[in-house]
């Protein structure tokens, strides 16, 4: 990796601030020697104050990780040559700021430090975990066209016809593979993340203290004590509110999934002669088979965990996309309604996709069905996942200090082909 | 020119109208022929069901206000009960048994909710059963009949304006009262006033002899659309002593088998404004919830 003008820059002035002071030491020129040592300290400060809103303004999220500052704590990580990539060895005691990372990485907030902003900051061995939990968590979804179907009222519910729809363009994602557990979620909780501001919208700052628990503690509807019940922790979590599913994706460094993109990562659209787009109903196929999904016809009643019925995956490896819990999108409902039919509500209402374990009839449990709630309801049976643009990830960067290749990676670059050809 | 022609002798065609053929709702006398009664519009297959097959069922009553959901709540109870997967088994008696179901299904899965029930006796749907609990061997005939709200009201104001609905009254073993729990919850009393005032005129079809003893019939007080007004859920009991009082202690004093129940059916409503038309209130997706509980309830004490 080559280093960026601006850092050559300052390498240059502080090599000539040196030879300066270097100079007047051994010939007593003043002139020189304070010129030196005044390009020595410009040279200092310049740097400093660049590297400050680097790392904080640019990104939000970044700033709200508690990961910063940066400025003060940035460690520079290996960047290129083999020597510089040598595993730094376990006895050596971790700095604070090594800790703070490891303590990012065990609360599943990863793709922050992938950040453009952040990843200068790890050790091989860190973004080597990091890219692994990336890897795990969450899969590639291309970029292409999607059709989001418009609702055909008058139609038999479970026709086979492709509905009439608007093409939407998606660009590349990852989105999660697994609903945020009641266990992700506790960590959220308990890095108090209901306290920190920042990560909220502003229109709800003063909603948030509405947003508790049975015993009136910060935390999803249900919860008890600020703390999930203890079988459920690798159950959906359920019971947040739209806002507060987006607080806790802003806190991991993600963002709830647009309506298009969830879409197109459930339904895989192909391009069939180049035009036409064949969508899948259900991630598997055309039609609902109950050892796939959790929906009321398979009896369950009630969520199961999130990595159950891997069989219903999508075609990338996204687990339960359709049932188990409603998912929260940053879409509108109605957005894709025909204007001659709009819908009212107190408060407009947002988007739900994907069906949950107590939905009753088929065609409400497929890729194309659009359901919508208040964004303040606190629901038992809706949950979310997250996702990420791949454009926001520092992957290529990630992958050369890495050295190694890694299949998240390889997909990433052929996205990236793929894009450049079309 | 002659034509030939087949003539029914008159005397085969008064035949039909010679021989009595009583109403299981009212006992009036109807034709062999007749499809409802003409004196009080209840379907007279119900009547050839039980000479065919010498059971007569248990007639359950469901009252409640007009749109407090008593089609949403029975279509989708006899939807789900005829289903597999299910604590009672449900089979219908006749093809006009399914038309609530298939009317109120079709709604749903349309995403709106099914028209509103018509005043007039001879437009209702009723439902006509066989329920068998696998805990028992004894299957439980039903007559569910889905009676307009509209003529409740009317008839409880004036009484025989709707002689079926007294009729039903009369002979109901177990009643089914729906209340909107939303309306209750932002403090609309409108329909407690006709919930009591059906359950009143409910004990005074009783006969004399009867009315000394307390009242013991099943009685499921069903809180409607509580799926937008979740504290229900928690406590139905504790809802219905807050929000609404006189029916409460209207139940305490003169039912002795009453419990009450919170159900849901759309995990969500909204009103869809189409060009042209009123604004409706439409279903965004289908959640039941509480809705088989009640019946279970209910059934299980008529078997005792």
């Amino acid at each position: 990796m080559s280093h960026r003008p601006s850092t050559r820059l300052t390498w240059m002035l502080l090599a000539c601030a040196l030879l300066a002071v270097a100079a007047a030491w051994t010939t007593p020129d003043v002139p020189l020697g304070a010129g030196g040592a005044a390009l020595l300290v410009v040279t200092f400060v310049w740097r400093v104050r660049r590297r400050a809103p680097q790392a904080v303004a640019a990104d939000p999220a970044a700033a709200s990780a508690g990961a910063t500052p940066p400025a003060r704590q940035r460690v520079d990580a290996p960047r290129s040559g083999s020597a510089s990539r040598v595993r730094r060895p376990s006895s050596v005691p971790r700095t604070e700021q090594q800790a703070l990372i490891d303590q990012m990485l065990q609360q599943g907030r990863y793709t922050l430090l992938l950040r453009r902003q952040l990843v200068g900051n790890l050790d091989r061995e860190q973004l080597e975990h990091t890219l692994e939990l990336l890897h795990e968590a969450m899969a590639v979804v291309p970029e292409g066209n999607v059709r989001m179907a418009q609702p055909d009222w008058d139609a038999v519910p479970g026709h086979q016809e492709p509905a009439p729809g608007r093409l939407v363009h998606v660009a590349p994602l990852l989105l999660d593979r697994y609903a945020v557990t009641n266990a992700d979620y506790q960590k959220f909780v308990d890095a108090g993340g209901y306290q920190e501001m920042p990560l909220w919208a502003p229109e709800i700052w003063p909603g948030v203290l509405q947003f508790v628990d049975r015993t009136r503690h910060p935390g999803p509807r249900d919860w008890t004590q600020g703390a999930h019940h203890p079988d459920l922790a690798d159950h959906p979590v359920v019971g947040v509110s739209w806002y507060e599913a987006a607080a806790y994706a802003r806190w991991v460094g993600k963002r709830l999934p647009t309506d298009a993109e969830w879409v197109k990562a459930a339904s895989w659209p192909v391009a069939v002669g180049g035009v036409e787009l064949e969508q899948r109903r259900y991630p598997w196929g055309e039609s609902l088979d109950e050892r796939k999904a959790n929906v009321w016809s398979t009896g369950a009643g009630r969520t199961v965990p999130v990595t159950a019925l891997p069989a219903g995956s999508s075609v990338n490896g996204i687990v339960q996309l359709i049932g188990n819990v409603w998912e929260w999108t940053t879409g509108d409902y109605g957005m894709w309604h025909p204007p001659s039919r709009s819908i009212q509500a107190p408060q407009p209402l947002k988007s739900l996709r994907g069906g949950a374990f107590d939905t009753y009839l088929e065609h409400q449990a497929t890729c194309d069905f659009q359901s919508g709630d208040s964004p303040l309801a606190r629901k038992h049976n809706i949950g979310f996942r997250c996702a990420i643009s791949l454009c926001d990830l520092a992957l290529w960067t990630a992958e050369e200090a890495c050295g190694e290749q890694l299949v998240a990676l390889d997909d990433a670059r052929q996205l990236e082909r793929e894009e450049s050809l079309a | 020119m002659r034509t030939r022609t087949a003539m029914p002798l008159d005397s085969v065609r008064l035949a039909q109208f010679a021989v009595p053929f009583p109403c299981h709702i009212c006992g009036s006398e109807n034709t062999l022929a007749a499809t409802l009664c003409q004196h009080c519009s209840a379907p007279m297959s119900i009547a050839h069901q039980v000479r065919e097959t010498g059971i007569a069922p248990h007639v359950v009553t469901v009252l409640g206000s007009s749109g407090a959901g008593k089609t949403v709540y029975l279509g989708t109870l006899l939807d789900m009960l005829s289903r597999e997967r299910a604590p009672l088994q449900l089979t219908s008696r006749g093809a006009y048994s399914l038309s609530l179901q298939q009317n109120t299904m079709s709604a749903l899965a349309r995403c709106e909710f099914p028209s509103k029930t018509p005043s007039e006796a001879d437009c209702w749907n009723w439902a006509h059963c066989q329920v068998r609990d696998p805990a028992d061997r004894r299957p439980i005939e039903l007559l569910v009949p889905d009676m307009a709200g509209e003529a409740m009201q009317t008839e409880a104001d004036h009484p025989l304006t709707f002689p079926v609905i007294r009729q039903l009254l009369g002979r109901s073993e177990g009643v089914m009262v729906m209340i909107d729990a939303l309306e209750a919850g932002t403090g609309g009393s409108s329909q407690e006033f006709l919930v009591m005032k059906m359950l009143s005129y409910l004990s005074q079809l009783r006969t004399d002899r009867r009315r000394k003893k307390p009242d013991t019939r099943p009685v499921a007080l069903i809180l409607t659309k509580a799926d937008q007004c979740e504290d229900c859920f928690e406590d139905p009991s504790g809802f219905a002593r807050r929000r609404l009082p006189g029916l409460w202690k209207l139940c305490q004093q003169h039912l002795q088998n009453c419990h009450y129940f919170a159900s849901g059916v759309a995990g969500c409503c909204a009103w869809q404004v189409e060009f042209g038309r009123q604004r409706v209130r439409v279903p965004l997706r289908l959640e039941p919830r509480g809705i088989v509980e009640p019946f279970v309830w209910l059934v299980r004490h008529l078997q005792k």
